[in-house]
């Protein structure tokens, strides 16, 4: 089957997949046994029968369950993911505002985790049942067991207000003007308006939160590298490379790593969804005006248009992660060929 | 004449030496002194109708004016702020206000009665949040440029008090027009302004709205044709840190100037830190004692000679040693309000007494009872400490009393259903006016439904100082009835107030005129720099 085919394919897929989301997530916030009228309105306005009625038509919560679902579903078909209820602003808006924030510190932290977690990996294989590899597979552990939140804490008061080593809190200090808003990432957008200043400031902010949310995902990947990289090790092929007389170097990163890598690579679809989606403390601790934070006010406000679009945004960043890993495996495994 | 080298050199040197002097000197007059202000961001608007929170209060307060204003610490009255002066009808129904002539929006248009009455229609036909606050207005006419007349439906003597809330900011009628705003009745469909009033203000403060990111920061800079007393600072800059531990590690690390939701752990431990000061002052909440009036709930509790007895006998010097910063209420009604009983003016402990009165009920020995109370910190403060003190404080008169701490919900369910004989609560006032007292007299919803004290129990002129407390208008009457029924109170209620605990805050030891209201809670015109 031709390339092009297999993308429509799986677009067309993807559509059931993120409307049965819709679903699901529209049943679950209307089984929740709380009213977004007390979530929504002050006390004193509750005993006001004029101001609640004059919500609930607003909001379209005076309707069936079913009546709102399918007013809802019509609007998303045109394209129109409605109006939260607690920003009063249209949630595409809301999601273009807080995405960009979660985007940035998710792709930095993978690539910092990626990066630890790989040469982890590999040094722990290579010098198998070594100190150095009891001693990353203890760092390993901890990163995977630790939990994120206190880390980010103790990275806080620790790293930056009693050594100074890395920035504060935010996205960039407090004092710094933000760049001309173009794609929301601060680094690009700097880059983009020649604010060199700027850019290194965000870089600087990105650091410590990276390097927390990449000490877990680094912990993940060092342990799935190094036994990958074992058992790879220990196949015929390697044999052959090494009788070849190839440098043992060579053989490893060559022959070993990029075959060893193709499980990593699954793992990454999942660890991006996780790091875009479940980053809520970090995000609190550090001050990350990001998606996480965006999700968690909307859930607790029973905002259930903002509810159904960060869902929707969530299963729709899994399924192009996906896509994007599926991909990776036709570069890295030439046996794999889609049909 | 020719200068020698040497002495050219000089010259040369002693020119730039000046000049960076007077670089120096131009750079201090010129530089901006910026207030950078740690605070969990929890609004989703700074339009004046849209917004009903602390962190818009905060902001508003800055951005706009309301026509009257409380002293700065607390609500202890009335103070003119875009009005000068008020009169009340003789029904009680009209309020009429004569505006300031010098007051000048951010555009430089004058301020007139107009825009006070766009303003508050505006408010009232939006329907959002802090709408309820408009919703006792009847009518509201613009008398002139000066003079705006409302009329009510039906008699308030809070509206005072309430009308010095943010969501009463009088905005532009021309800006906000222009931008999408209206007031008519069906401004809750029509208007669009929300969103330009979320990023800059229409209003007359000392402060202009000049951006707000949302969950990220909101800036604003001094509003240079203010027409009142310039503030200090030239620039605000509020970040959001929604975790009170980072909020804490920013403070200490001097990345903001001032922390507003630090913990009072958190303040404690930031003591003899010199580079941080700490604010102590009395908060918005009332600890007390509930003893139930039906002696089927009650048993001996609802003997007014006992709860008489109880009141006497709590150590309240005790309650002021344990939690610092705390005050002694005169009364149930809060310490900060118009009129209020403070220390001055509040019970002392008097053992024996209390001891008399338990022997003149009948209970020269004693008698057990359970008290019920929530197992909670509140703002700091933990109710089973004070559960244990106030369990010592009765044994000294004979009363046995057993702790009984429940989860919050279920605790609350008995309080409001008024099942517990005695119970350990608080209280803060849901809007800054002594009205909130009548809630702890006959008549009113705690009194009845949670204590079962009720009209019938109290003779006949107390019931009728109780109804006029609730209509009169006149200012110096009120104080005067007010005074009258906490008197009352302090010989025959079924209440036992006995605490009011102090906020804190913690800022950089360079920041000067911190002041906490329980309306708007920081007033950062007030702040300056050492």
């Amino acid at each position: 089957m031709p390339l092009y085919q297999y993308i429509v394919r799986r677009v067309l897929f993807a559509i059931p997949l993120v409307l049965g989301i819709t679903v699901v997530a529209f049943l679950i916030a209307n089984a929740i046994p709380a009213d977004p009228i007390n979530a929504n309105l002050p006390q004193s306005a509750l005993n006001n029968e004029r101001l609640v009625q004059a919500f609930r038509e607003k909001w379209g919560l005076d309707q069936p369950l079913h009546v709102q679902y399918l007013t809802y579903l019509g609007n998303l078909l045109r394209g129109d993911m409605g109006v939260s209820i607690r920003t009063n602003q249209p949630v595409l808006d809301d999601i273009r505002q807080f995405l960009p924030a979660t985007v940035e510190l998710a792709t930095t932290s993978i690539l910092v985790g990626l990066l630890l977690g790989v040469s982890f990996g590999i040094v722990s294989a290579v010098w198998r049942n070594s100190p150095v590899d009891y001693l990353v597979r203890v760092v390993a552990l901890i990163g995977v067991s630790f939990p994120v939140f206190l880390l980010a804490l103790i990275g806080l008061s620790v790293l930056h207000a009693q050594l100074g080593w890395t920035a504060g809190p935010g996205r960039l200090g407090f004092l710094v003007s933000r760049p001309p808003h173009v794609t929301g990432l601060y680094t690009v957008d700097a880059l983009l308006a020649g604010q060199w200043a700027t850019l290194r400031d965000a870089l600087w902010h990105l650091v410590l939160p990276s390097l927390v949310l990449g000490m877990y995902v680094s912990g993940i990947i060092a342990r799935i590298t190094r036994s990958s990289l074992l058992e790879v090790l220990s196949s015929d092929y390697i044999r052959t490379a090494r009788a070849k007389g190839q440098r043992e170097a060579f053989v490893i990163l060559r022959h070993g790593l990029s075959n060893a890598l193709i499980p990593v690579v699954t793992l990454l679809g999942v660890l991006y969804g996780n790091l875009l989606a479940g980053a809520v403390l970090t995000e609190a601790i550090f001050a990350w005006p990001g998606i996480g934070r965006y999700a968690y006010r909307a859930s607790t406000s029973q905002d259930f248009p903002a509810i159904m679009g960060v869902s929707m945004l969530i299963a729709f960043i899994y399924v192009v992660a996906n896509f994007i890993v599926d991909f990776l495996y036709f570069f890295i495994d030439p046996r794999i060929r889609y049909a | 004449m020719k200068l020698k080298p040497a002495a050219s050199t000089r010259a040369i040197g002693a020119l730039f030496l000046g000049a960076i002097v007077a670089l120096a000197l131009w750079g201090t007059t010129l530089a901006q002194e910026t207030i950078v202000i740690g605070h969990a961001e929890i609004t989703e608007a700074y339009d004046p109708a849209h917004a009903f929170n602390p962190t818009s209060g905060m902001v508003n307060r800055i951005a706009y004016d309301t026509l009257v204003t409380f002293p700065d610490a607390d609500a202890s009255a009335i103070e003119p702020l875009l009005a000068t002066s008020w009169t009340i009808s003789d029904d009680g129904l009209t309020y009429t206000f004569t505006l300031r002539d010098d007051v000048t929006f951010v555009d430089g248009s004058p301020l007139t009665a107009e825009d006070v009455v766009f303003s508050f229609d505006r408010l009232k036909n939006v329907k959002a949040q802090p709408s309820f606050l408009a919703d006792p207005i009847a009518s509201l006419a613009a008398i002139g440029e000066r003079t705006v007349a409302i009329t009510l439906t039906a008699v308030r003597p809070s509206f005072l008090a309430e009308l010095a809330n943010t969501a009463f900011s009088v905005t532009h009628a021309a800006t906000v027009r222009a931008n999408g705003g209206t007031d008519a009745a069906d401004a809750a469909e029509t208007d669009t302004a929300q969103a330009y009033l979320n990023q800059t203000s229409a209003g007359t403060g000392p402060y202009i709205l000049e951006s707000w990111s949302p969950q990220d920061r909101t800036v604003l800079v001094r509003n240079p044709d203010y027409w009142g007393e310039a503030p200090f600072f030239d620039r605000v800059i509020i970040v959001n840190i929604p975790e009170a531990a980072t909020q804490r590690v920013a403070l200490v690390a001097g990345n903001v100037d001032l922390a507003t939701d630090l913990t009072p752990d958190q303040v404690v431990a930031l003591e003899g830190n010199d580079d941080i000061g700490i604010y102590l002052g009395p908060g918005r909440w009332t600890h007390f004692l509930l003893m139930n009036r039906d002696p089927e709930v009650g048993g001996p509790m609802a003997n007014p000679l006992v709860a008489q007895a109880v009141r006497h006998a709590l150590d309240y010097q005790g309650y002021r040693d344990l939690w610092a910063g705390s005050v002694t209420p005169g009364s149930n009604m809060w310490v900060g309000l118009a009129g209020a009983f403070g220390q001055d003016q509040a019970m002392e402990r008097d053992l024996e007494r209390a001891r008399a009165l338990m022997a003149e009920a009948g209970y020269a020995d004693g008698f057990e009872v359970t008290m019920h109370y929530a197992d909670l910190t509140w703002a700091g403060v933990s109710l089973s400490t004070n559960a244990q003190k106030i369990q010592s404080d009765l044994a000294e008169i004979g009363i046995a009393v057993r702790l009984l701490p429940g989860e919050v919900q279920v605790a609350l369910e008995g309080y409001r259903n008024g099942t517990q004989g005695l119970g350990y609560w608080f209280w803060g006032p849901d809007k800054l006016d002594p009205v909130d007292f009548l809630e702890f007299l006959p008549g009113g919803k705690v009194s009845g439904e949670r204590a079962r004290w009720t009209p019938e129990m109290i003779d006949e002129a107390t019931r009728a100082l109780i109804a006029r407390a609730g209509v009169e208008t006149d200012a110096d009457e009120r104080m005067a009835i007010f005074a009258q029924l906490q008197d009352y109170a302090q010989q025959d209620s079924a209440f036992a107030p006995f605490s009011v605990p102090a906020v804190q805050t913690a800022f950089r030891a360079d920041i000067e005129g911190y002041v906490w209201h329980p309306q708007w809670g920081l007033d950062i015109a007030l702040l300056s720099r050492k």
